[in-house]
């Protein structure tokens, strides 16, 4: 640590430069780490920040294309994993309750008609915008069956306090039972 | 020698009444969405106080005080009367007509769009226009002080530039740039369709834009703090700034690394791709280092204060301190809440931990604690400190200058701690209300009281400070000894040619916006599917 | 300045620096995580490249065709352009002229009499979103179905605009906030149930939803019922029936009362 004043200033300006380099050069080491622990996790659990950037027009969603209300949900596909496809629109998420099986992998394709809106599911990291214009792609995978609230957390209007919806995991085998003969299935009323 | 006294109390004074306005709507705010408080029924009145609360916080607020300082500085420290004197009161005029403009759509429940904008949402032009303004009168500013220090190099070539200067011009460009990004936003995306001109936007780039702006705005912000650290603390408590040099890297530092970093406000964003995100990751890490380099010089200052007051011992010298100064407490205090701050940043800045706070109340708790706790209580100290010498009169009330130091800590931490811990429960941000009674929900009920307590501390301490400067008006007559600032243990003789003046540090910020922004922003206006309808909000159908 | 540029060391330092810093970091961010990837679209360096820059891509790979739904539902797309088209020769007259045939059941003026609705200064995009439903069959209706057969898309249009330009007769009771049930003032956000005003009017509207006050109260009751039983579907992507479904009976009946200000 710093000295008090010494006596000669030319000797005392290089032992101030001389601590001041160490601690200048410990300190990058120390965001050197923490940005080493970013990239290792990165390889190690493949995680990048979720964006594969692809757009649609938000007006037409329900019209045609893969955001049809009949389409929306949970599908399962031929290898077995599941697309959750979710419409965000002020103010609910349509289907407004997901259900999806544990131990699965899922992947959401999630896209807004209107405004920029926002999904989080409570007690995972799964944590995504939705914009007007660009679908959001993320996987996942859940581990253990449970309930969970899905809130819209990015403001998208007076009404947005009311945007919440809930997901639900099930076991596998129970999923197969709610799904029907278009292999889609949400837990809707 | 201060020339334009009144032109500085103005910026200060407007700065401060608009906070006591905006801090009493913040408390509002958590009342009202807490448990205490029954379900609001026009949840619009709860987005409009949040608008006006963060448009008056955000922009209005710490730009007028980094201003009314800025002028300060430039005459105190360049000793030489501030040149475009009347384009000053422009620029404060232009923010004061802006605000308005602003805030009276926004209280007729015109444009609840909060005051990060939110396109594809579109209210009543005039909020946007009055933001415009105020951007528009503080570029005056950048203007003025870029032109200050000029005049001054062409008086006095070669000799090094006061620290105070190189800071606060430093701060002045890095807002002039940062502006930019919601100006372009604001300019040619929300206004245009606003005023009927256009019939699409394109949400993405939108978002894009404001990100270049939202989080160097940040750094903008702490400008006037980190100068309190390093020009008035070290003086003020009787003890020398322990590096020069170090300080002045520092700031260009800021300069480099505050700009090209927004990007990680969008992890988790469909409309960028994950390559610019990771840089972006990266390079928000870096920003982290001139704070740390700020730490070791300004708790070295402080070191070497003790040590001429007698402190002894490895440790023992923090005794020695003068810790009934209002500058040291607010100095310890604001490192404290930079210190846990700062360490939930780097939260926010690891991708892979973003993913379980990104948007949740933890934000929110984040920049309460950084800029209303960190950064705001040096506001307070270096107003304590300049007072006496604007106004001529004696600061009297010390001890309510230590409650109101003390409460604003006490009273940010209560605050700020349970709204992180919300966030990591993952309440979800800006809901006018929330049912606490669902299952999961009730231990954010309890945090939300929690907050809501802290809040009223603030707005407790909040009234004090307002109380001690307005005392200080009427007090006795006292004739302050000339303001100074910290000198240096080493006073520079001759800087580089890198530290006296910013050019290279400039062409490093925007040379690197155009590496990690050009791309990102030419591909977004590239994308016409990117373009989509507004929705107008109050009340157009 | 001192020396030429490329031999200062501050100069070569910092954009050296921050020149290696920006390579490194793209490295990572281009190449090395994106290798982690099993995306086909991460696959292979130029692939890796595009997609981690963000060249809007196409990721759904390999799924199920997308399920088309057996009822007809509505297709209309409205933003806030879809009614700014210029009318050729059309609006308000030509509208008030093609009235004539709605006057039995909806009022000389809109102010309807009876349980059907009032059309009176009801917003232009709600009106011509129901028309259209009513006319491709997703809003099912006995009544209405033959009547909008045969009118053009711009008939429609200049309908909806005699309409919406004629005045809105408003009950006060819906003035107040404060005396709303809450069902009505601030809904049940747990059952994904926003204010009704946020869409309705009041706190703001919608594009292509109604004002509901006043209208009658059988009526308001039977679409909202309705929309709960799922039997009315012409909501875009289930925007009403996702409130309905979760309204009690009692809710139901407390928001069309204070809607058709019959309490």
């Amino acid at each position: 640590m710093a000295r008090a004043v010494p006596a000669d200033p030319h000797d005392g300006e290089a032992v101030a430069k001389r601590i001041e380099n160490r601690w200048a050069l410990t300190m990058v080491g120390l965001v050197a780490l923490l940005v080493a622990m970013v990239i290792f996790t990165g390889l190690h659990w493949a995680t990048m920040p979720p964006s594969r950037v692809e757009t649609i027009n938000p007006s037409t969603l329900h019209v045609s294309g893969e955001f049809v209300e009949s389409n929306l949900g949970s599908a399962v596909e031929t290898d077995g994993s599941v697309t959750v496809r979710i419409v965000g629109q002020q103010y609910s998420f349509t289907p407004q309750c997901i259900v999806v099986p544990s131990r699965t992998p899922v992947t959401f394709r999630v896209t807004s008609a209107d405004v920029i809106h926002g999904m989080l599911i409570t007690g995972t990291n799964i944590n995504s915008m939705v914009s007007p214009g660009y679908i959001s792609t993320f996987k996942t995978r859940f581990e253990k069956p449970g309930d969970h609230l899905m809130p819209c957390h990015e403001f998208c209007g007076t009404g947005h306090e009311g945007m919440w919806a809930n997901v639900k995991v099930v076991e596998p085998d129970a999923f197969a039972r709610l799904v029907g003969p278009t292999r889609r299935a949400s837990c809707d009323l | 020698m201060i020339y334009n006294k009144r032109l500085i109390l103005a910026h200060f004074w407007l700065a401060f009444a608009l906070f006591g306005v905006a801090i009493l709507l913040g408390e509002w705010q958590m009342f009202i969405r807490s448990p205490l408080h029954g379900w609001l029924r026009n949840a619009d009145l709860y987005y409009r106080s949040v608008t006006a609360h963060g448009t008056v916080m955000g922009y209005v607020f710490p730009t007028l005080v980094a201003m009314g300082f800025g002028y300060f500085i430039s005459e105190a420290a360049l000793g030489q009367p501030l040149v475009g004197r009347r384009w000053a009161w422009a620029g404060y005029y232009m923010i004061i007509i802006g605000s308005v403009a602003a805030v009276v759509p926004v209280a007729m429940g015109l444009d609840s769009v909060l005051y990060t904008f939110y396109p594809p949402m579109i209210g009543n032009a005039f909020y946007y226009i009055g933001v415009v303004l105020v951007v528009v009168g503080s570029w005056v500013w950048v203007a003025l002080m870029g032109i200050n220090l000029y005049v001054w190099k062409r008086a006095h070539p070669g000799a090094p530039v006061p620290l105070a200067m190189f800071a606060n011009v430093a701060g002045a460009y890095l807002w002039g740039w940062t502006a930019v990004g919601a100006a372009l936003e604001l300019l040619f995306q929300i206004l245009p369709v606003a005023l009927g001109f256009a019939t699409t936007i394109n949400a993405g780039l939108s978002r894009v834009l404001f990100s270049w702006t939202l989080h160097a705005i940040v750094y903008f912000w702490l400008m006037p703090a980190y100068i309190a650290f390093y020009t008035i603390v070290p003086r003020a408590i009787g003890g020398r700034l322990y590096s020069d040099s170090m300080a002045r890297i520092s700031f260009a530092l800021f300069l480099v690394f505050a700009m090209p970093i927004g990007i990680h406000h969008l992890f988790a964003d469909p409309e960028v791709g994950a390559g610019f995100k990771v840089v972006h990751s990266i390079f928000t890490a870096m920003v982290a280092v001139p704070t740390l380099l700020t730490v070791f010089t300004i708790c070295a200052s402080v070191e070497i204060a003790a040590r001429l007051r007698g402190g002894k011992g490895l440790f023992g010298w923090v005794k020695a301190l003068p810790w009934a100064n209002p500058q040291m407490l607010a100095l310890a205090l604001s490192f404290v809440m930079l210190g846990f701050g700062g360490a939930g940043g780097l939260i926010n800045m690891s991708y892979q931990l973003d993913s379980t706070i990104h948007n949740t109340q933890w934000v929110t708790g984040h920049f309460h604690l950084i800029f209303g706790g960190a950064i705001v209580i040096m506001y307070f100290a270096l107003a304590y400190d300049l007072w006496p010498h604007l106004t001529g009169r004696a600061l009297l009330n010390l001890r309510l200058v230590h409650w109101q130091l003390w409460l604003w800590f006490i009273g940010m931490i209560v605050l700020t701690f349970p709204w992180h811990y919300a966030g990591l429960l993952g309440m979800p941000r800006r809901m006018a209300f929330y049912d606490y009674t669902a299952p999961g929900m009730f231990a954010e009920g309890v945090s939300v009281v929690m907050s809501t307590i802290g809040g009223a501390i603030l707005v407790v301490s909040a009234a004090l400070f307002l109380t001690v400067l307005i005392r200080n008006h009427s007090a006795a007559r006292v004739d302050p000894e000339p303001f100074t600032f910290s000198r240096a243990v080493h006073e520079p003789v001759s800087l580089p040619w890198a530290l006296n003046g910013l050019g290279l540090w400039l062409g490093l910020m925007i040379a690197l916006t155009i590496t990690n922004y050009g791309y990102p922003i030419v591909q977004l206006m590239m994308t016409p599917e990117g373009r989509v309808p507004p929705v107008f909000v109050g009340g157009k159908p | 300045m001192s020396g030429p540029l490329l031999r200062n060391r501050w100069f070569v330092g910092s954009v050296g620096g921050t020149f290696l810093l920006l390579v490194f970091s793209v490295f990572v961010g281009f190449v090395w995580l994106p290798s982690a990837q099993d995306d086909s679209l991460f696959k292979g360096l130029l692939n890796s490249i595009c997609s981690a820059a963000g060249v809007p891509r196409s990721w759904l790979g390999e799924a199920s065709a997308p399920v088309t739904s057996p009822v007809k539902v509505s297709e209309v797309v409205m933003t806030p352009t879809t009614l700014d088209e210029p009318s050729s020769g059309g609006g308000v007259g030509r509208g008030a002229t093609l009235a004539l045939r709605c006057t039995m059941c909806h009022g000389l003026r809109g102010v309807s009499t009876s349980q059907t609705p009032t059309l009176a200064g009801q917003y232009a995009s709600s009106l011509y979103k129901e028309l259209r439903d009513f006319q491709s069959g997703a809003r099912a209706s006995a009544v209405m179905a033959p009547l909008v057969a045969e009118l053009h898309d711009q008939d429609l249009r200049d309908l909806s605009a005699y309409y919406a330009s004629l005045p809105r007769q408003q009950s006060p009771a819906t003035q107040d906030l404060q005396s709303a049930p809450d069902i009505v003032a601030t809904g049940a956000p747990m059952r994904n149930i926003p204010p009704c005003g946020s869409c309705h009017g009041r706190l703001t509207a919608k594009l292509g939803v109604p004002w509901l006050d006043p209208q009658p109260r059988d009526y308001l009751k039977t679409q909202l019922e309705a929309f709960a039983h799922g039997t009315r579907r012409n909501d875009t992507s289930a925007q009403m029936r996702n409130i309905a479904r979760n309204m009690t009976t009692e809710e139901i009946d407390a928001s069309v009362d204070y809607y058709s200000g019959t309490r």
